[in-house]
């Protein structure tokens, strides 16, 4: 009885001393523990950090962020920008949310979070370098890169170069062009506000493009590899996304139309109730300093602060045509969007 | 329930039976009736203007309409599979039965998540069939699984060992002298089939589609991961997409969407009850073991058939995942040159989060284990000796959760625990609490079913010899009463560890930074479009399972050895 016991509750425990055996190193691994510099003492803890970055990207920015300071630990809840945003009001108003810093899609989403007083102020000394159109007169928020929203094409199925938007409602991409969706994705939220309130454009070329047979599929990255394995052949997807998986090697190349491209600025902000004020900072500053926004560039960001170079194959933010529209009303109108695109594209 | 009755029943034990019975309201009950109950909240009072405004949408009655074709279609595909493997198994002279068995257990042990990857890259424009189909013509593109037909198709084979583990007992247990009784009397085999073995099969047949009917209401993974990328919504898809998408400006129309869901599948199981209790009678009949029938000459390639048909439907997209996983980026073709480890490195050195997951879903589905090993067992020796009224109602309200859809019984968790007293918030939504408490009701259930069986076969007498020849209660247990029932509680046990272990539906709507578990994880790879890290991590687990699964046929071993029917 008892070695029956015995042979049972040994492979259990064994495999989880293994698992978290490994779990240790692994962290070690990425952490590439280094005595942390001068600023970093006495900054230690939990950092709860919500974002919509890819899992790769945030990985690498939390390793890089952890090299510097090794006693933070850094929890990573990633998921689309609307989906993080609701998951914060549903925890706001189960009492109090987790999260410390966030960075998400677009200064639209930061906006609706400062309206509901749910961020802090922070003037980050690093944000001096930042133009002032793109961060928050009072601090609340920071952009932290510039994400052009482009034509991806696959380059086995499609010879012709597209130059404008209204490939999407022609005969060549018809049910054969993919989106990410509004519901999930902030990028897509903004850009669907934009084109909704650009002349020329607003809801009847979404409608024409969605009669056209576009598909709508949740991110950037799941839209993404649509184009990539040839399902679909065009895509919107945020630039960088494009560049990168060209760099690897899939058949793809992106395409600024003539028309102007809607850019968003992937904002990071401190939560008002944020449970590690200092790791929130010293995390914010990592993300604005020329180390942060070199990592961004390295990853293949177009970086925001002055003297640092866009990646190969992107436009920075000088050579690109903007399509824009009024901050305060996209904020305002975010929900009544989306309403209003399930009941154009019938989700 | 009179409270004289239970005064006289239980003397001093009423607080603590009172406590229970609390306990278990507030935790197995109060949460559908919340959940209820916020589905008529309006502006003023109980209205119904969240079903009506749910009844103007057409994304609403689309959805509707694909889950009753994606349930039925996968109901009706389960049915067949599953008869059919049934009758093979339980009346020919096919070789190798007890292999055979394991095989087509292995659909359905798998996570329904992994067994969709397997397929979606097994047919995607990347994977082996596409290659195939592109030597024989180029241009032939295979049939996209991200379909209604993908969805149906894969949900049926992984639904379809259900169906067989049902109808197995009941078509062993249809008396042989009947049919030899029509035979006798001059009717073919086909016609004796029609006329005596089905219609006795019948009942434990529509019991077993009305499991897989609930089954299909409560998967979440298989429309998740094929469905939604192509707009394809079912109920449950629809229900996570509003409350993650939208957050507590949603709640309310989750909310009705899930008491609709919750009534579906409520029906099905009274149905269900209903027709059991109905062919009850077949209890008494000793199952026969014997073949029936023999292939003789067809014996061969019936069984190659089975074999290929099972290799088909799990082995061969379970490879075609591996490969996928082992690519370099993901439009490449698989060639030596691009292949590579990288995924893995990546998943298990350089991503901490993956090892997060790891380590929660391993401590969330032991913890739960534990839980229910000691409490599950403890209600279930209560239930067998000392049978009453409050706590067959108690083992009912227990059924609650597991019953539910996963993704409804999630959302009424958050609903309990974001506010359980007007006015207190004790902080568990958002944190790792909210999952333990969530899996521990949730597989309450699969421990106490369990529990019971075993206890049912130890007779009173056994315990009684032990009190006459002096033994207190501990010994009673350690020497009679365990070694006897141990090997039944431990395969509850790893049943609720296995399942707790690869869990998505409840996780997806409970989780937060920190508390990602290994479903949630492949999930979100999957969502962001990365697919080598999906595939690379589904692959890991199927892995863990195989482990797992070897050791429940261990405890079995054990348990046959020493004379224990499991």
């Amino acid at each position: 009885m008892k070695t029956i016991k015995k042979s049972l509750v040994l492979p259990a425990l064994t495999a989880m001393l293994l698992f978290s055996g490994c779990a240790a190193q692994g962290e070690n691994a990425a952490e590439g523990k280094t005595p942390g510099s001068a600023e970093a003492a006495g900054i230690s803890g939990a950092l709860s950090f919500y974002t919509s970055q890819p899992e790769e990207d945030a990985t690498k920015l939390t390793a890089a962020f952890n090299a510097k300071y090794p006693d933070v630990q850094v929890n990573i809840f990633r998921s689309g920008t609307e989906e993080v945003t609701a998951k914060i009001q549903a925890e706001q108003q189960a009492g109090k949310t987790q999260a410390d810093v966030l960075l998400l899609a677009d200064a639209v989403t930061f906006e609706s979070l400062k309206q509901q007083d749910l961020l802090q102020a922070y003037q980050s000394p690093e944000a001096e370098k930042f133009p002032a159109e793109l961060k928050d007169s009072e601090g609340m928020y920071t952009g932290t890169k510039v994400m052009a929203t482009v034509l991806a094409v696959n380059t086995q199925k499609v010879t012709v170069p597209p130059t404008s938007w209204n490939v999407l409602s022609s005969a060549e991409s018809k049910n054969a062009s993919i989106m990410p969706s509004p519901l999930y994705s902030g990028a897509a939220a903004y850009n669907i506000g934009v084109f909704s309130r650009t002349g020329g454009y607003g809801w009847e070329f979404l409608q024409t493009v969605k009669d056209n047979g576009i598909a709508v599929i949740k991110g950037n990255g799941a839209a993404m590899k649509a184009v990539a394995s040839g399902e679909k052949s065009y895509g919107m997807i945020v630039d960088y996304l494009v560049a990168r998986e060209k760099a690897k090697g899939s058949p793809v190349e992106l395409y600024y139309p003539e028309e102007g491209v809607p850019i968003i600025t992937e904002p990071i902000g401190i939560m008002k109730e944020a449970q590690n004020t200092d790791a929130s900072k010293a995390f914010v500053d990592f993300v604005l300093s020329e180390e942060g926004q070199k990592l961004s560039a390295e990853i293949g960001y177009t970086p925001i602060r002055e003297g640092i170079a866009a990646p190969v194959g992107l436009k920075s933010i000088s050579e690109m045509k903007i399509l824009s529209a009024d901050l305060d009303q996209l904020t305002a109108d975010r929900e009544t969007d989306k309403q209003q695109f399930i009941k154009v594209f019938g989700e | 329930m009179p409270f004289s009755a239970i005064k006289q029943r239980f003397g001093k034990k009423q607080i603590v039976t009172w406590l229970g019975a609390i306990i278990v309201l507030l935790l197995f009950v109060l949460p559908v009736l919340k959940l209820v109950l916020l589905s008529f909240r309006g502006e003023q009072g109980l209205v119904l203007t969240n079903y009506s405004e749910l009844m103007q949408q057409s994304r609403f009655w689309n959805t509707l309409r694909s889950t009753a074709i994606i349930v039925g279609g996968s109901t009706v595909l389960s049915l067949f599979l599953g008869t059919a493997a049934a009758w093979l198994i339980a009346y020919t002279d096919i070789p190798r039965k007890r292999m055979l068995h394991i095989a087509i257990l292995l659909c359905f042990i798998l996570p329904s998540y992994v067994l969709t990857l397997s397929w979606s890259s097994f047919m995607g424009t990347q994977g082996i069939v596409a290659k195939l189909l592109g030597w024989l013509s180029p241009g032939l593109m295979p049939w996209s699984m991200y379909s209604m037909g993908g969805i149906i198709f894969v949900m049926g084979i992984h639904h379809f060992p259900l169906v067989y583990m049902f109808t197995l007992e009941v078509f062993r247990k249809i008396p042989r002298d009947l049919e030899w009784a029509s035979r006798a009397g001059g009717a073919g085999k086909l016609e004796t089939f029609w006329r005596i073995t089905l219609p006795l099969a019948l009942p434990g047949l529509t019991a077993g589609g009305l499991l897989v009917f609930l089954a299909s209401l409560d998967n979440f993974g298989i429309p998740a991961f094929l469905g939604t990328p192509v707009n394809i919504s079912v109920l449950s898809t629809l229900i996570y997409e509003e409350i993650i998408g939208f957050g507590p400006s949603a709640f309310a129309r989750g909310a009705s969407l899930s008491v609709l869901l919750g009534l579906a599948a409520i029906m099905g199981s009274l149905l269900q009850w209903l027709l059991l209790r109905k062919s009850h009678a077949s209890d008494t009949i000793q199952p026969d073991y014997s073949p029936r029938y023999t292939l003789g000459k067809s014996r061969k390639w019936v069984s190659a058939l089975l074999w290929a048909f099972l290799l088909l439907v799990t082995v061969v997209p379970l490879f075609s995942m591996v490969s996928m996983s082992l690519k370099k980026a993901y439009g490449l073709g698989l060639t030596a040159s691009n292949m590579t480890f990288n995924n893995y490195r990546y998943i298990l050195f350089e991503n901490p989060r993956v090892w997060q997951a790891i380590q929660n879903s391993l401590v969330l589905s032991g913890i739960t284990m534990l839980v229910c090993l000691l409490i599950g067992s403890c209600f279930a020796y209560i239930r067998v000796r000392k049978p009453s009224r409050l706590n067959r109602l108690a083992e009912l309200a227990t059924a609650v959760p597991y019953t539910l859809p996963g993704i409804v019984f999630a959302l009424s968790m958050i609903l309990v625990w974001m506010e359980p007293i007007p006015g207190w918030n004790p902080g568990i939504y958002g944190t790792m609490a909210i999952l333990f408490i969530a899996y521990i009701c949730r597989f309450m259930i699969l421990q106490i079913r369990s529990g019971v069986t075993a206890f049912m076969q130890v007779d009173i007498s056994m315990e009684e010899a032990a009190r006459i020849s002096g033994a207190g209660p501990w010994q009673r247990w350690r020497s009679v009463l365990l070694p006897l029932t141990l090997p039944g509680i431990l395969t509850g046990g790893l049943l609720v560890f296995l399942t707790a272990l690869t869990e998505l539906t409840v996780s997806a709507l409970l989780y937060s930074s920190g508390s990602q578990t290994i479903g949630v994880t492949i999930f979100s790879f999957e969502q962001a479009g990365e697919t080598l890290y999906s595939t690379a991590l589904s692959s890991l687990i199927v892995v863990l399972i195989a482990a797992g699964g070897a050791l429940v046929l261990l405890v079995q071993k054990w348990a046959t050895r020493k004379g224990v029917r499991p």
